[in-house]
């Protein structure tokens, strides 16, 4: 297979020396392991998005020798999204400290009857939340790749062709600069968020999202000083029936929304339930931005198919409870991108979809389904009721559940725990959410006999 | 109340839909009541479009929602921001209670023959979150809501929780170690609180279970007390009490090991490709 360049054309079928009419690739097509063909020159790899997914993916792949290429449609768009990542994200993937616009040091949890808690009091002084503007951080990573060997390309995927059998390239078709192009490349990564076009072309099918709508408000001097290094979580059915709300600190602003799953009519309505319980804080501020975006709430049914590999958004890696993805999104990215270097030998061998399996896809799932399940059973059970939601509130306010929290959090390990605090931690656990329940359940009843006597 | 109320019984699906999440549990005799109102929508938008009281929006800067980011479920469209002009000021009281104090109940003020009675402060505190329900109101920071429920003794939360479940057991044990005698009084005895049916019922459950261990080994009722078998079958009635009140609860439990299972098999999805070849 020679090199292959890009080049621009105005008329699709000119350039094209295979026929135009894309066939799906059968996977039953490979009974038998191929034997493993050497090809003349470097694998080629096509990353389609150019966020923390893709560009880690793409750094990885050109550092280990793959011939690279990113498409990114806006390269300097600010995306709606939380913007706070991990402390072990700074050392992995070594993201300079001049980034991070806020080091959120602590942050404060409501519940539905407005029980405060400082959530954040066992925080070391080197351990904080980083807050950072996603173009900001998004660039910065692309770059690296760039720096690293791979081509960037400001460009808007239209379709991609799959292959007409095992050995046949894949080829992508996109506009740039108005102009039509196309590219023939042996693997694709799909890093194009939670409406991927590459999802899309190999039918790797549907999830459910949840919605993530928020302001980014303007404050006053005197307001903003209370959230410089603050960030708070409101929990309730006003403000959502299946997740949380939140105010968190961003450059010059702050961002006030909320996100639902089952509720996304009502969103407005909760938006506006969020300002109203945060209202004396923000009082005197001013709307400059107002932003949407879909959240998955699970893995897509296929993530791995033929030689294209779907990572980050676009894969379906947002925890469940938290609706972090940022970390995920570029870890995901980054191991995917060393399978196929791994796969291929540096790329001097084409891959198959067993490899992108046993090399990303099951290395993915044994190092975080877990984290992902506990984050989904933690939802179901805290998340369901407003009764739930006050026994998570009561419970971080425990020392030991916020250690164990952080740690989780910050450095993406299994917290080494103390026995014995484990299961005082477990018995108040049972206590906060019989309580709690108690509480939920004489306000259902109070209301019932309110409504008898009126009948 | 079950134990099981502590999970909201909703089965997650691709199609998500509005559904009311809170968990509701009835007892068979209570009249069902389709009037409660949903709760997203019973409360004042509080926004006002001045300047001086609240957030002004005026100012999008770009239009955020693209056609191909603006997506609810997998495409539909995200309704539009609000317009400043749509957002009507409403004053709203904050819950007023001369006995919340501090952002606390205070005690002292539910002192009954010189001690706590801590039945009124768990009602006063079902009053306030329900008013609160109803009323959400703005967190405050000068006077933030420091009450929660583990200032009321465990003991106290047992006589509220555990009555119930203790007379049904009471009626199971009770029946399960006694005599035909002892039997019919604790029937008797059990007709007269309110869950009549159910201690009842699990008198007869329980006068079964010793007659069917008795015809099965020959032991005598008597002697049932002190055998491993007659108390691991005790346990597990304890804990089938305890954990399944209702027919309905079994269904629950159901539900509830689907709901659990569920993200595994969205995970599990992508690798049910390998399964399809291999089979």
């Amino acid at each position: 297979m020679a090199a292959h360049t890009v080049t621009s054309v105005h008329h699709p079928l000119q350039s094209l020396t295979q026929t135009f009419k894309a066939k799906t690739f059968k996977p039953q097509n490979m009974k038998c392991k191929p034997t493993s063909i050497v090809i003349s020159s470097k694998l080629r790899a096509a990353v389609i998005g150019g966020g923390p997914a893709g560009s880690s993916a793409a750094e990885a792949l050109a550092s280990g020798g793959i011939e690279t290429y990113i498409f990114e449609r806006s390269p300097e768009a600010a995306k709606p999204c939380g913007g706070a990542i991990p402390l072990c994200m700074l050392d992995e993937f070594s993201i300079p400290s001049h980034l991070v616009d806020r080091k959120v040091t602590q942050m404060k949890i409501i519940s539905p009857s407005n029980l405060t808690v400082d959530f954040g009091k066992t925080l070391k002084p080197h351990e904080f939340i980083s807050m950072l503007r996603r173009e900001v951080l998004d660039n910065f990573i692309r770059l690296r790749a760039k720096d690293k060997g791979a081509t960037l390309i400001k460009a808007l995927v239209t379709n991609i062709e799959l292959p007409l059998s095992e050995k046949s390239p894949y080829i992508i078709h996109y506009i740039s600069n108005n102009t039509h192009g196309s590219l023939t490349v042996d693997v694709i990564v799909g890093a194009d968020g939670a409406n991927s076009k590459v999802a899309k072309s190999i039918k790797a099918g549907n999830y459910a999202c949840a919605i993530a709508f928020q302001e980014r408000i303007q404050l006053p001097e005197d307001k903003m000083k209370y959230y410089e290094n603050l960030a708070e979580m409101y929990v309730g059915d006003d403000v959502s029936p299946d997740f949380y709300a939140w105010v968190f600190p961003k450059c010059d602003h702050v961002a006030v929304g909320t996100g639902t799953v089952c509720s996304k009519q009502n969103i407005k309505q909760f938006q506006g339930a969020i300002r109203n319980r945060v209202k004396p804080k923000i009082e005197g501020g001013k709307i400059i931005k107002v932003e949407a975006h879909p959240i998955p709430e699970h893995p897509r049914p296929t993530r791995v198919r033929g030689r294209v590999a779907l990572v980050g958004d676009a894969a379906g890696y947002v925890t469940k409870c938290s609706g972090e993805g940022i970390y995920f999104a570029a870890k995901s990215g980054r191991m995917c991108g060393e399978a196929i270097v791994r796969a291929s030998e540096n790329g001097k061998k084409m891959i198959d979809e067993a490899d992108l399996k046993r090399e990303y896809l099951r290395k993915w799932d044994d190092e975080f389904f877990c984290t992902f399940k506990f984050l989904d059973i933690l939802q179901k059970v805290f998340y369901g009721s407003n009764a739930g939601r006050e026994a998570l509130v009561e419970l971080c306010g425990k020392e030991y559940v916020q250690r164990m929290t952080f740690e989780s959090y910050l450095y993406k390990k299994i917290a080494k725990g103390n026995p014995l605090e484990d299961v005082k931690m477990a018995m108040n656990t049972i206590g906060s959410l019989i309580r709690c329940n108690i509480v939920g359940k004489e306000m259902v009843d109070a209301f019932d006999r309110k409504m008898l006597l009126k009948l | 109340m079950s134990s099981m109320a502590i999970f909201s019984p909703k089965l997650p699906t691709l199609n998500p839909s509005p559904s009311n999440s809170y968990g509701k549990t009835h007892f068979s005799f209570k009249p069902y009541l389709p009037l409660r109102p949903t709760k997203k929508l019973h409360f004042h938008l509080l926004v006002s479009a001045d300047n001086g009281s609240g957030v002004a929006a005026t100012v999008e800067e770009d239009t955020p929602l693209s056609s191909e980011e603006a997506v609810g479920s997998n495409g539909s469209p995200v309704p539009p921001p609000t317009e400043a002009a749509d957002l009507v000021a409403e004053p709203v009281s904050s819950f007023q209670d001369a006995r919340w104090v501090g952002g606390t109940w205070d005690l002292k003020q539910f002192a009954k023959d010189g001690n706590t009675d801590w039945d009124a402060v768990i009602d006063a505190e079902v009053k306030r979150r329900k008013w609160m329900e109803d009323n959400p109101e703005s967190s405050s920071n000068e006077n933030p809501v420091v009450f929660d429920t583990s200032i009321i003794p465990w003991w106290a939360w047992m006589k509220r929780f555990h009555l119930p479940e203790a007379e049904l057991l009471n009626g199971l044990t009770h029946s399960f170690l006694s005599t035909h005698v002892l039997e019919f009084t604790c029937i008797e005895c059990h007709l007269t609180v309110l869950h009549e049916l159910y201690a009842g019922r699990a008198a007869m459950i329980g006068f079964f279970m010793a007659y069917f261990v008795d015809s099965l080994t020959g032991v005598g009722l008597v002697d049932q007390m002190g055998n491993f078998f007659c108390k691991t079958l005790l346990f597990v009635a304890v804990a089938g009490v305890l954990l399944i009140r209702k027919n309905e609860d079994i269904e629950t439990v159901k539900k509830l090991i689907e709901e659990t299972t569920f993200y595994d098999k969205q995970w599990q999805a992508t690798w049910q490709d390998d399964n399809t070849k291999q089979s």
